[in-house]
This record gives structure tokens, C-alpha cells and sequence, in this order.
């Protein structure tokens, strides 16, 4: 039977999709954005949004040129076998150095407003173990875990930013330019980072039912993910107000807040739950992607056997920063502003190698015939 | 290669002891053989393959029949014959018919007559329950089929109760259980197929389908899994489950069982397959997902609204009986901001003179309750209901009195218990209660985020289990055409498809309009 060949259908990848990168905003993401542009954060993921696009859209393009092509494929076709493994190193290593961080973020998130007394490593450890398992099992699985997550992640989200209402204060937009529409563009362009997932999802393509799966899929999930960070991001400044950039993870702070009547007032608990499925599920697809590049660049065929070393290495690379002060304000923000110019450079290179090459003409030809 | 290390290394240190067996290989070129035409030597021979006279309920017959004026004697088996029908259509026939004539079926009323001569064919058909007739001269041995099997009738449904819909339920006997599908499907293309599957007992399973809407690929699938299956003794379906399953250790079930009729007519309708056997008072459905072991046949016959608030009730039963006692572990060791102050001060203070920390007070609990459980299904029942009201007095009363439990995990242990039986599927029910236990030890270790965490490798492990080549999800995940009948249901005219993920022949129920 056909549905046994386990391929991803769109429902399952648009999840991923919102889980991985709709997420964000439950960060460290907000603090970041509001001590660069104060008030005007909320513009941020849509202005990024707007300037990704670009790349994105000839990402895209140049993919669907090639049916059933993952993206170090592609790269290797167009630049040459040396050239692009060289890139492929380079896209590997940063996306490794991304989840290291990430993996660590939320793990320092959980010790921090959760479990207060137990080691980071445990938590780190079980973080990573459930997440080798999970990509132990396979993208079309991960998928389908993540549409069964999905609507509680979005609904719980969106419960708990309405929740904040009665306490927050619109007014805390304003400036509505913050500390200028020139610098906005400009962190706007900084910030390119938070729809990197969707570069990364182009090595997915082989496990879809067909590309114009993966075309669709991602702008619908790229519109929907810019509408909930943006909107989560808004919520938070009207909340926080200045407040936002002494903050480190404002959702946690805004669900310890938040209470359900007088009777409970306490109700962080089931955000948590809810928050932390989202991120097992982050986690686990994207080291399912990072291995898949490691698969591809090294030519290794049983990718199930590097699941749970590449995990450990991770978790490795995660524990060497001593506190969480180093990891969301030291590190991160070197590779943020790495990503996102480097990858739209990629994005732009690999559209226009394919265009001087005359791949598209000679697609627009083959269509004709 | 790790496994295969391993089962070496295992391999060396238990082998097989060896032990001899008696060859039969005599029987076995025996029964290969054709009857001859001696008649004392095929009394021999029958009389020596069926250990007569030590066997007692073998019956031999000799008799001259006088019409042909030749010997004849008949065999059989008196426990699984209609003796009346062999005396008065057969035997007295034989013997007083005085009208010569060289045809048996002149003689002989009793319908259904067939001919054989392999001697390992007739006594398996002996062993069915059939009646031989052997005459002096003939190459060939008069076969009779009658056999009449004693049973119950059909009863009411003791698992499966429902309020609204058809109570008959599935017997012992399998001709009543085709009879009661034949009955609901009114159609030529119900196919019944039937297929030996053991050795040595010889037991047969019917496999019921419709021909016009069954996918041949999963139909193939699963007759190729029943010829793989290389067993002696295969005595009931509830074993046959066993053998057919991907993954016979799994918690979670991939084969629905069900003693109801109707409910087994309707997945036949939607493109399943069933199998059916004798001896077995109920009926395995394949390919299951995991809605088709929460929902109950109920949900179908009521009215939609009240179907699925019993749908909803159940899912949300469902999930507190695997939650709950975690939960209470998870709060009152980890998350004790969560709990309102005043109820808080509440629980504390009854908690005071327990001297166990909770999850001991949790698992004692639970154990109990199972114990309650199973003494109540096993206990006679005139003392059933006393055994229930001394267990749940003396267990929760007399435990908080003695101040070994806190009343707060009676009502815990209660709620969850009490949620567990909604889920009517006998697997599943087994799944969620064994879930419950891992459940309580890992909140136990680690609170929510442990618990959290062993949910979402459950959730990975559970979307990728398969039954028959049917995700466990489907169709929600990954999606196919259905009639959406997940968690809640639609108006019955508007489930207008059959499950896409059986590819059936004909995916459209009823077309628009």
C-alpha cells in the first residue's frame, strides 16, 4: 500500500512548520527584539518576514526545478562537488551550533521557572533522549505526533495571550517607530534568523508525497507564523512594557502571571505541559533535519545509528556555556547575525547559478514538450 | 548486528535439549494411502487408527446390508453425531431395505453424500464428526455429514453491553456466527473463506469480507500472515490474535476483538476484513486504529448529539484514568504553587499523620483497586457484590481511619479507576491501566516534565505503530478520505465515505444528493 512508504503529507509538515518556528516567541525571542527596537518589536518578524521572503521565494523556486531533491543536493548540483560540500559543512555546522543553543535555552528555561532543584543535566539529558527517539522513528512520524500536538500548542498559546488581556496596556506600543523606522529595518534584517527552519526544511522535500507539497505547505506556514509572532510579540510589550527587556522569558513570566478566576490562580502548570510537547517535537525534528545533512554530506545510509550520537553531541556542545547569561546574550547572538545574512546569500547564489545555467529555461522547455 | 550478537551469545547458552521422539512415520505413509476393497482389512485399519474400543466414544457398526447382500460396517464419532439420524437414515435403511438395487444413495435418505478414499481424508473427516459407511468391494468409502456440535444459543452480549441497539452477541458455534452476519449483510458478495491454520488440532478460521469492497492487497496480506503461522494447536481466536499481530509485546493493541454481531457487519460493510472460529464466542476485526478501539457501537445507535457526548465523556475519560493519579504525584511532590491555598492547607493536613510519601500512598492505592478488580471478576458470583462493598469499605474507610492513606487519593484512585472502565475494549483498557502504572513512576521521578516527556515518546512510539499496514492515527494522521468519524461524529447521511486508508474498491458510501 502506498501510505506505508510513509511519505509527509502537508497537514503533518505545516505543523512542524508552526511548531518549530511558531514556538519562537516563547523564548528568549521577545526580550531580544524589545532591547533592540523598544516598542516597535512586534514589527519585527513581519518586516523580517517581508525581507526573507525574497530568498525564500527563490529558494523555492529553484527547488521545484528539481522533483524530489533535497536541499545539499541541489547545492552540490549547482556548485560543483567541492564548492557545495563546503557549503553543505557550513549549513550543517551552523544549524548544529542552533540546536546546541535552542536545546539549551529551553532547558535552561525548564530549570529555571520549573524545576529549580533538579541538575541542568537531567533535564538536558531526558530533553535529548525523548528527541533521539522521536527521530529514531522517522520524519513521517514526527509529523504525525506534531498534528495531533498542534491545535493544543496554537490554542494554549493563544488562551494564555488572551488570559494577559485585562492586565496589559496597548499603549505600550508606543513609540510606534520605536527608535526609528531606519532602525527597525535594520534589526529587522538581524533578525532573519527566526524563519530559518524554513531554508532548513528544503531537505525534507525527498520524504514528500510531491514538491508542490512542500511549495504550498511552506507559505502557508510561513503566513500563519508571522501572524502568531508577531501577535505574541505585541502581546508581550503591551503586558511587559519597558519591563519586556529585563525579562529573559517573558511567556514563562506572563503564565506565572496570568490565573484562571480567583480559585486557580496558579495555572503555569498546563502552559507547561502544552509548551514543552511543542518543544519535544521542535527538537525532535530538528535533529532529524541535522542528521539528514550529516547523512548527506558524509554519504552514511543508516542515518537511525547517528540519531542518538549526534544527540549526545549536542547535548555536549549545549553544557559547555557555564549559565544562561552566556548562552541567550554571549553566544546566540553572534550566530543570529551569522544565519541570516549568510543563508539569504545562499538562497540568492543557488537561484542564480541555476538562472545562468539555464536550468529554468531548459525546465520551461521540457514543460512545452 | 547488536541483536544478532546478542542472540548468538543467547543462543550458546540455552540451547535446546535434546530429547527423542517417536517416529510416526508408519502413521503418516498409513494415512497417505487409498481404502482398499477387503472389507476386514479397512476395519483393521480404521479400528486401529482410531484406538477402538479404548477410544469410547468411537462407534463402529458392522451389518450385512441385504439388498446388495454384502457386509458394511459404519464409523463414527457418538459425542459430535446426531445419533437419532444415523439410526433411522442410515443404519435402519441399510439393513431392512429388501429391494435389490447396486445404489447406496437409493437406499440411504440421509442428504448430503460424498465419496472418498484417502485414508488420511475420511478420518479427518471422522474427526469432524462425519459418518463412514464402508461395504465389502467398494473402492470408495460413503461419507455423511452428520454432524451436529453441542453448544450454547445465542445469548445476550456479556462485555459489550449496550442500552440502544441489537444485544445478540456471538456463540461458540460458527455456523450460528456466519448465520448472524449473513443476516445483517444480505448480500451475494459476503464471502466466507475458510483456511486450516494448525497442524495437528486442525483448526479451521473463516475469513468474511465483501468481495465487491475489500482491498486484495490487504486481503492478501493477511491470508499470507495466516499461512506463515506454523503451530500445533491454535484453540481459540483470542491466541490467533496473538500469532497475527506486528507486535505481539506491544502495550497497545492492533486488532480489535469483539463478541458483537452487528458491530462486526458493520466494519465488514466498510471494506474490513474479519475472522471468525469456531469454538470462539467472537470475531477479530482487522486492520484496528485507535479510534476503533475507543469507540463503542452505542455512539452510532443513539441520536448525534447524545453520541458524542458519550464520545466526548469517553475521551476525556480517557484521559483521566491515565492522568490523573499522575498528576496528583506530579502536583502535590513538584508543583505545589499550582494547588488554591485553602485546598491546599486541606490536603496537607490529612496528609499529616501518613507517614508514606505519596506516590507509595498512589501505587498502594492502585494496587488495591486492580486487586478489588480482578477478585471481583473471579469470585463466584452470589458472593461477587459483598466482595466489591467489603473491598471498597474496608480499603478506603478503614485505611484513612488507620492513617495509612490520605482520603484525597481515595477520591484519586477512585476517579481514575471508575474512568478506566468506560474504555470498553478489553486490549485497550489492559493498555491504559498498564500506562497508568508507568505513568505514576515517571511523575514520580521527575513531576510534569518526566511525565511530559515519557507522553511524547509514547505519542512517537503510538503513530508508529501499524496494524496491518494502517497507521494507528489514520485517519487523522496521516490523513485519508473518511467520514470523519474520529472524535466526534456527523449526521449519519453525511458520512458519505469508507475508510480511504483500506482502499477499498469503493470508497463512496453514498453518493450526494
Amino acid at each position: 500500500m502506498s501510505q506505508q512508504s510513509g511519505k509527509l503529507g502537508i497537514r503533518e509538515y505545516v505543523s512542524i512548520a508552526i511548531l518549530m518556528v511558531g514556538m519562537k516567541p516563547t523564548g528568549d525571542l521577545p526580550t531580544a527584539l524589545y532591547s533592540m527596537v523598544q516598542g516597535a518589536g512586534w514589527m519585527i518578524p513581519l518586516i523580517s518576514a517581508g525581507i526573507f521572503f525574497i530568498p525564500l521565494f527563490l529558494l523555492v523556486k529553484t527547488m521545484m526545478l528539481y522533483q524530489n531533491q533535497n536541499l545539499f543536493s541541489i547545492i552540490q548540483k549547482l556548485l560543483g562537488k567541492y564548492i557545495g560540500s563546503i557549503v553543505c559543512l557550513i549549513i550543517f555546522i551552523i544549524s548544529s551550533s542552533i540546536i546546541s543553543i535552542d536545546t539549551r535555552t529551553y532547558t535552561n528555561i525548564i530549570r529555571t521557572f520549573y524545576f529549580t532543584t533538579t541538575p541542568n543535566v537531567i533535564i538536558y539529558s531526558i530533553l535529548m533522549l525523548v528527541c533521539a527517539y522521536g527521530a529514531k522513528k522517522g520524519i513521517q512520524h514526527i509529523g504525525s505526533a506534531a498534528y495531533l500536538v498542534v491545535y493544543y500548542a496554537v490554542l494554549s498559546l493563544t488562551i494564555a495571550l488572551i488570559l494577559s488581556f485585562q492586565d496589559s496596556n496597548i499603549q505600550g506600543i508606543f513609540p510606534f517607530w520605536g527608535p526609528g523606522k531606519l532602525e527597525i529595518l535594520k534589526s529587522a534584517s538581524k533578525n532573519l534568523y527566526i524563519f530559518l527552519d524554513f531554508f532548513l526544511f528544503a531537505m525534507l522535500i525527498p520524504y514528500f508525497q510531491s514538491t508542490k507539497d512542500f511549495r504550498k505547505g511552506t507559505w502557508v506556514a510561513y503566513i500563519c507564523v508571522c501572524i502568531q509572532i508577531s501577535a505574541a510579540v505585541l502581546v508581550f510589550i503591551s503586558l511587559f512594557d519597558t519591563s519586556l527587556s529585563g525579562i529573559g522569558y517573558p511567556f514563562h513570566i506572563e503564565i506565572r502571571y496570568i490565573s484562571l478566576g480567583s480559585y486557580l490562580p496558579n495555572v503555569e502548570i498546563f502552559f507547561f505541559v502544552i509548551w514543552i510537547m511543542g518543544a519535544f517535537i521542535r527538537f525532535t525534528a530538528f535533529l532529524y533535519i541535522n542528521v539528514q545533512m550529516f547523512c548527506h554530506i558524509f554519504k552514511i545510509k543508516d542515518y537511525e545509528y547517528l540519531i542518538p550520537a549526534l544527540a549526545t553531541l549536542y547535548l555536549l556542545i549545549g553544557s559547555i556555556s557555564e549559565t544562561p547569561f552566556d548562552v541567550s546574550l554571549i553566544i546566540k547572538p553572534i550566530i543570529t547575525n551569522i544565519v541570516g545574512p549568510s543563508f539569504t546569500l545562499i538562497s540568492i547564489i543557488l537561484w542564480l547559478t541555476a538562472w545562468l545555467k539555464g536550468e529554468f529555461k531548459h525546465a520551461n522547455n521540457k514543460e512545452m514538450v | 548486528m547488536k541483536k544478532r550478537l546478542f542472540n548468538t551469545f543467547f543462543n550458546e547458552l540455552n540451547k535446546t535439549p535434546p530429547y527423542n521422539e517417536r517416529s510416526n512415520e508408519s502413521e503418516i505413509q498409513l494415512k497417505e494411502q487409498d481404502i482398499s476393497t477387503q472389507y476386514e482389512q479397512n476395519l483393521t485399519t480404521f479400528k486401529s487408527i482410531f484406538s477402538y474400543p479404548q477410544n469410547t466414544d468411537i462407534k463402529v457398526r458392522e451389518f450385512t446390508i441385504r439388498s446388495l447382500n454384502r457386509r458394511g460396517f459404519i464409523i463414527f464419532i457418538s459425542t459430535m453425531v446426531d445419533s437419532k439420524s444415523i439410526q433411522e437414515t442410515i443404519v435402519e435403511k441399510l439393513i431392512e431395505n429388501q429391494v435389490p438395487s447396486g445404489n447406496i444413495s437409493d437406499i440411504i435418505s440421509y442428504p448430503m453424500e460424498r465419496t472418498a478414499a484417502n485414508i488420511g481424508e475420511i478420518t479427518e473427516y471422522i474427526c469432524g464428526g462425519v459418518t463412514a459407511l464402508f461395504i465389502d468391494g467398494d473402492s470408495q468409502c460413503y461419507i455423511f455429514e452428520t454432524t451436529e456440535v453441542r453448544g450454547r444459543g445465542i445469548e445476550k452480549t456479556d462485555n459489550e453491553i449496550i442500552v440502544k441497539g441489537a444485544k445478540e452477541s456471538f456463540n461458540e458455534r460458527v455456523a450460528d456466527n456466519i448465520g448472524l452476519l449473513r443476516k445483517k449483510i444480505k448480500n451475494e458478495n459476503l464471502i466466507v473463506e475458510s483456511k486450516v491454520i494448525s497442524k495437528r488440532s486442525r483448526n479451521d478460521v473463516f475469513l468474511v469480507y465483501e468481495k465487491d469492497l475489500v482491498n486484495n492487497e490487504l486481503l492478501q496480506k493477511i491470508k499470507e500472515r495466516l499461512d506463515s503461522i506454523d503451530s500445533d494447536k491454535i484453540l481459540d481466536l483470542s491466541i490467533l490474535e496473538q500469532h497475527l499481530e506486528e507486535r505481539p509485546r506491544s502495550l497497545f493493541p492492533t486488532i480489535l476483538y469483539t463478541e458483537r454481531p452487528d458491530r462486526a457487519a458493520s466494519y465488514i460493510e466498510e471494506g474490513h476484513i474479519i475472522l471468525l472460529m469456531s469454538n470462539s464466542p467472537s470475531c477479530l476485526i482487522m486492520p484496528a486504529t485507535f479510534w476503533s478501539l475507543i469507540h463503542s457501537p452505542e455512539d452510532h445507535y443513539l441520536r448525534t448529539p447524545y453520541g458524542n457526548f458519550i464520545r466526548i465523556l469517553r475521551f476525556a475519560a480517557l484521559f483521566v484514568a491515565v492522568f490523573t493519579s499522575s498528576l496528583y504525584i506530579a502536583i502535590t511532590n513538584y508543583h505545589v504553587g499550582m494547588i488554591p491555598p485553602d485546598l491546599l492547607m486541606a490536603i496537607a493536613g490529612t496528609r499529616e499523620r501518613v507517614p508514606f510519601p505519596s506516590i507509595i500512598e498512589i501505587l498502594m492505592m492502585e494496587m488495591a483497586f486492580e486487586l478489588i478488580r480482578e477478585a471481583g471478576l473471579r469470585v463466584p458470583s452470589p458472593i461477587g457484590p459483598t466482595i466489591g462493598i467489603v473491598g471498597a469499605l474496608i480499603l478506603g474507610q478503614a485505611a484513612v481511619q488507620a492513617n495509612i492513606i490520605s482520603p484525597i487519593v481515595i477520591i484519586v484512585i477512585a476517579l481514575s479507576g471508575l474512568s478506566s472502565f468506560i474504555i470498553s475494549d478489553i486490549s485497550m483498557n489492559f493498555a491504559i491501566r498498564l500506562a497508568r502504572f508507568l505513568f505514576i513512576l515517571v511523575a514520580g521521578f521527575l513531576g510534569i516534565y518526566g511525565a511530559t516527556a515519557f507522553f511524547m515518546a509514547a505519542l512517537f512510539y503510538l503513530v508508529s505503530l501499524k496494524s496491518f499496514g494502517v497507521p494507528y492515527f489514520a485517519p487523522m494522521t496521516p490523513h485519508s478520505i473518511s467520514s470523519k468519524d474520529l472524535i466526534v461524529r456527523h449526521v449519519p447521511f453525511k458520512e458519505r465515505f469508507r475508510p480511504g486508508y483500506l482502499k477499498p474498491k469503493d470508497l463512496v458510501r453514498q453518493r450526494k444528493g
